[in-house]
């Protein structure tokens, strides 16, 4: 593919150009109750072109090959349109012209397990919750998505990547009368599809839980204290900080940048956060982003001090800050923009049981339904929770969300567990999504937080 | 395409074909500034086959070899995906006239020299941070079937979306305007977006509680969701809709009226037939608080023993990739009628309320359920019938069978945003919580 796409570059007369080609095959198996609605696999393609000139940079997204050339004059056309309006002109941050290729090695590649096998694991997943009586209804599905990508860029970078991302899982409804209660279930990663097998306890844990919630009491709005549950805690990571790390968003926003200069002190001193798309076998693992920059681990938070951000080239260059390797695109039909990869608040040192004696009276929230951020707010739903007196965990409630203000929530996070755990499941919708959005952290006791309640 | 389908028709018992190729450009400012312009040129093509009550489902991109395409999708069979559905017939609508061929005259230059004179606008008058998006597209769908439907199709689309933000976040106050072929924003889109921004810059914390509720149209989503749940024929198949075996009963107030209308050619879009090729018209889902109709695709109208109603799309929750998706029901011209007074009168109408201009969150509540709970972003606080200045941290709660039974009234006119056209909707008694 390679010698296509570098004769594709070679015809575009600019500062800098990058093309990727990739082809997208997806598995997706899905349940509906317990009748099968699709099986199968499918392979597209397509091209993102990327032009650089005179300050310009314009992006171009196109699905068939004939259609390369009106896709370098239209991209040439938009720089230059956009080199002729832009107050500050766009520059790259520099970075090696890597040649690679890398495939990740792994224990039980899916591609070599059955279409057959597939549909059985997930026959028999998404029987487990009707053995009890109360369910009325899940939703099973096994998604595989493989992007093989090859990257060119004008500088002499020829990188192709493979990367392979699993799930299987989905929802359980009960249902009493009128009342229906949903929980997630199921699990994934990057790393294989041996991490698929042997889920039978989270299925049977997951259909219990929907059962006892249809006795759950719906939570009382108003202000708690609150131990979120690892789950939660990388949520929140994500959503109501990790966001604000990604250049792109606080760029043309002054007064966001002006409140997240590095150095600035935005948390409890208890508080560090990573983003380290390095780390093996997680589900947000890769090698090169979508830029073709290596990607390596960024410390974003220390102590409480904003210490880095996550960056493309262009950003890096605009903040006069290093690469990092974060511009990733969901597939073919996007540009890339900046992401995070695995994300995660660094552990602590208190146990479970200590950050119970430290609550006292408040909830145990357990895992996240959702979220959503616009700055300084966010907001995210826990899939059900306890009530907590006098340091231990009591009855069940259900129909809990959390909003809050970034900043004042950083400063409220006074206990830190020691139990780091990392997402195996993910789906990021930042106008694009991202299926290996890997987040994680400990159990963390959050002060004065506001619950919405039902 | 016609190559394909009779290779297809030889091996199955029906068999559709549907092509999509699209065409966009868009134009972004940010900070009042020109940040980026993308362009897009995508097609594909699906394969629908059905074979002794069996599903076969493939797609691609590229279609090289049609034959390979046929053979992916014989590929599925043996998964045994049921489909006991007839594809529809032969059916010739009346052009639904939503496309403009002045489209196709629209430069990326116009767009700018658009973009910047909104931004100049808006910035001018203003403290807050201008964004802003003019796009345009041009789409193209083509639906062959087995039984001798033939469709084609053509749509244009021009759109604005403008928003004003507050300092320190992504909450902003936001409206689009949406058209088949360029046309100036009107006047009235900046002014009104303006009026709520430069009266609400002052922080306050009022004590939360029971309140009234006026929900800008761009925010109405939230509660409409719980409603497309409730109300799908796959939700009543599944038997997890509380609105099951309810048609004809009260649900709601009586001046909430939900339609679905995809033949108002007045609005883009506007067509004849669903992404199935069944023919689809206005469609009443709550009419003066009754629930009306369920609706359907052709999968699930069979499974429940009804006619389709023409609500088979290729969507997902997220949008989802036509090529990539197969027909599921879907409500995507919805509608909620307008009520008596303009959103001026409703405002001032406000002993104790909060003006709900952002959302966030709103797919994390129990949704089959009805229930919502979900920050506001922003939410602006009102009182005496004045705005008081804007939540820092607020959260609305509830359960949408419960608060649509106290709709006070609506404005008077329809917005499009997101997922409908919508109007600004007055409730009573919502439960707010502020911190």
């Amino acid at each position: 593919m390679f010698p296509q796409l570098t004769a594709i570059l070679s015809r575009i007369g600019a500062d800098y150009a990058d093309l990727r080609y990739e082809v997208k095959k997806e598995t997706i198996i899905t349940f509906n109750g317990r009748e099968l609605t699709q099986v199968g696999t499918n392979a597209t393609d397509g091209f993102v072109l990327r032009v650089l000139k005179q300050g310009g940079f314009s992006s171009v997204n196109f699905t068939r090959e004939d259609q390369a050339e009106a896709a370098v004059r239209t991209a040439l056309e938009n720089a230059g349109l956009l080199a002729g309006h832009v107050s500050q002109p766009v520059s790259l941050a520099s970075v090696p012209a890597l040649e690679d290729a890398f495939s990740p090695s792994l224990p039980e590649d899916p591609r070599r397990v059955p279409l057959e096998e597939k549909l059985a694991l997930t026959r028999r997943y998404n029987e487990i919750p009707y053995h009890s009586p109360g369910i009325a209804t899940t939703q099973t599905q096994y998604a595989e998505i493989i992007r093989e990508k090859f990257f060119v860029n004008s500088e002499g970078a020829r990188i192709r990547e493979d990367l392979i991302t699993t799930r299987l899982g989905g929802t359980i409804t009960s249902r009493e009368g009128t009342l229906t209660q949903t929980v997630r279930v199921g699990g994934g990663g990057s790393d294989g599809f041996d991490r698929l097998r042997n889920q039978e306890g989270e299925f049977e844990k997951k259909t219990k839980i929907a059962l006892d919630l249809l006795r759950a009491e719906p939570v009382e709005a108003g202000i708690y204290n609150v131990i979120l549950n690892p789950d939660l805690t990388g949520v929140f990571t994500h959503e109501a900080f990790g966001h604000f790390s990604e250049a792109d968003l606080i760029e043309d926003a002054p007064s966001m940048r002006e409140r997240l200069t590095l150095g600035a002190l935005l948390g409890n001193e208890k508080v560090s956060i990573t983003d380290d798309p390095t780390l093996p076998g997680q589900l947000g693992f890769y090698r090169y982003d979508d830029e073709g920059v290596a990607v390596r681990p960024t410390a974003l938070l220390r102590r409480g001090v904003l210490v880095g951000r996550l960056h493309s080239r262009r950003t890096a260059a605009a903040f006069g800050d290093p690469v990092s390797g974060h511009c990733v695109a969901e597939d073919y039909r996007y540009a890339p923009i900046i992401r995070m990869g695995t994300i995660y608040l660094e552990p602590g040192e208190k146990s479970f049981q200590e950050l119970l004696f430290d609550l006292q009276d408040g909830l145990y929230l357990v895992n996240a339904l959702g979220g959503q951020t616009s700055g300084e707010n966010f907001t995210f739903g826990a899939e059900y929770g306890y009530r907590v007196r006098g340091g231990r965990v009591r009855e069940m409630v259900r129909d809990i969300n959390i909003s809050g203000n970034l900043y004042q929530t950083l400063q409220r996070i006074t206990g830190v567990g020691l139990d780091l755990t990392l997402s195996r499941t993910g789906g990021c919708g930042k106008g694009q999504l991202n299926v290996r959005s890997c987040h994680g952290g400990p159990h963390v006791l959050m002060e004065q937080m506001v619950i919405g309640g039902r | 395409m016609e190559q394909l389908l009779e290779q297809a028709r030889r091996v199955s018992d029906q068999s559709e074909v549907f092509f999509q190729e699209q065409r966009s450009d868009s134009v972004s400012f940010e900070n009042g500034l020109l940040k980026n312009i993308e362009s897009r040129d995508q097609s594909g093509i699906s394969l629908r086959l059905i074979r002794e009550g069996r599903l076969g489902f493939a797609y691609t991109r590229n279609l090289r070899r049609p034959e390979e395409l046929v053979q992916n999708t014989l590929a599925t069979l043996p998964g045994g995906v049921e489909a006991r559905y007839a594809l529809p017939e032969r059916f010739s609508p009346p052009d639904g006239g939503a496309y403009d061929s002045a489209i196709e005259n629209l430069s990326n230059t116009q767009m700018v020299e658009e973009g910047q004179r909104l931004a100049a606008e808006l910035g001018g008058k203003t403290a807050g941070q201008v964004n802003l998006l003019v796009y345009r597209s041009v789409t193209r769908v083509r639906l062959i079937n087995s039984r001798g439907s033939d469709l084609d199709w053509r749509t244009s689309n021009y759109g604005v979306h403008l928003s004003l933000m507050y300092p320190g976040s992504y909450n902003a106050v936001e409206r689009s305007w949406v058209a088949k072929k360029f046309e100036p924003v009107p006047e009235a889109l900046p002014a009104f977006l303006l009026s709520l921004y430069n009266r609400s810059q002052t922080k306050v914390r009022p004590a939360g509680g029971r309140m009234k509720c006026l929900l800008l149209p761009e925010t109405l989503y939230t509660l409409v969701w719980r409603i497309q749940s409730a109300a799908s024929g796959k939700n009543i198949f599944e038997n997890i809709s509380p609105l099951k075996d309810r048609i004809g009963e009260k649900i709601f107030a009586d001046n909430l009226t939900l339609v679905d209308d995809p033949r108002n050619s007045t609005r883009p879009n506007a067509r004849g037939v669903d992404d199935e090729g069944t023919p689809c018209a206005r469609y009443p889902i709550i009419e003066k608080g009754v629930l009306r109709n369920y609706y359907y695709d052709l999968n699930y109208a069979e499974k429940l023993g009804v006619p389709p109603s023409g609500h088979g799309y290729r969507t997902a929750t997220w949008g989802g990739d036509a090529i990539a998706t197969k027909p599921r029901p879907a409500l995507e011209y919805l509608g909620l009628a307008p009520g008596q007074q303009t959103f001026d009168e409703l405002l001032r109408s406000v002993d104790r309320g909060v003006l709900v201009a952002g959302a966030l969150g709103a797919h994390s509540g129990n949704i089959p359920n009805g229930d919502f709970s979900f920050g506001l972003a922003p939410g602006i606080y009102l009182e005496g019938g004045e705005i008081r200045g804007v939540l820092e941290e607020a959260m609305v709660a509830g359960n949408i069978y419960q608060v649509l039974q106290n709709v006070i009234d609506l404005e008077d006119r329809v917005h499009p945003a997101s997922e409908g056209y919508y109007p600004a909707l007055f409730l009573d008694d919502v439960s707010v919580a502020i911190g």
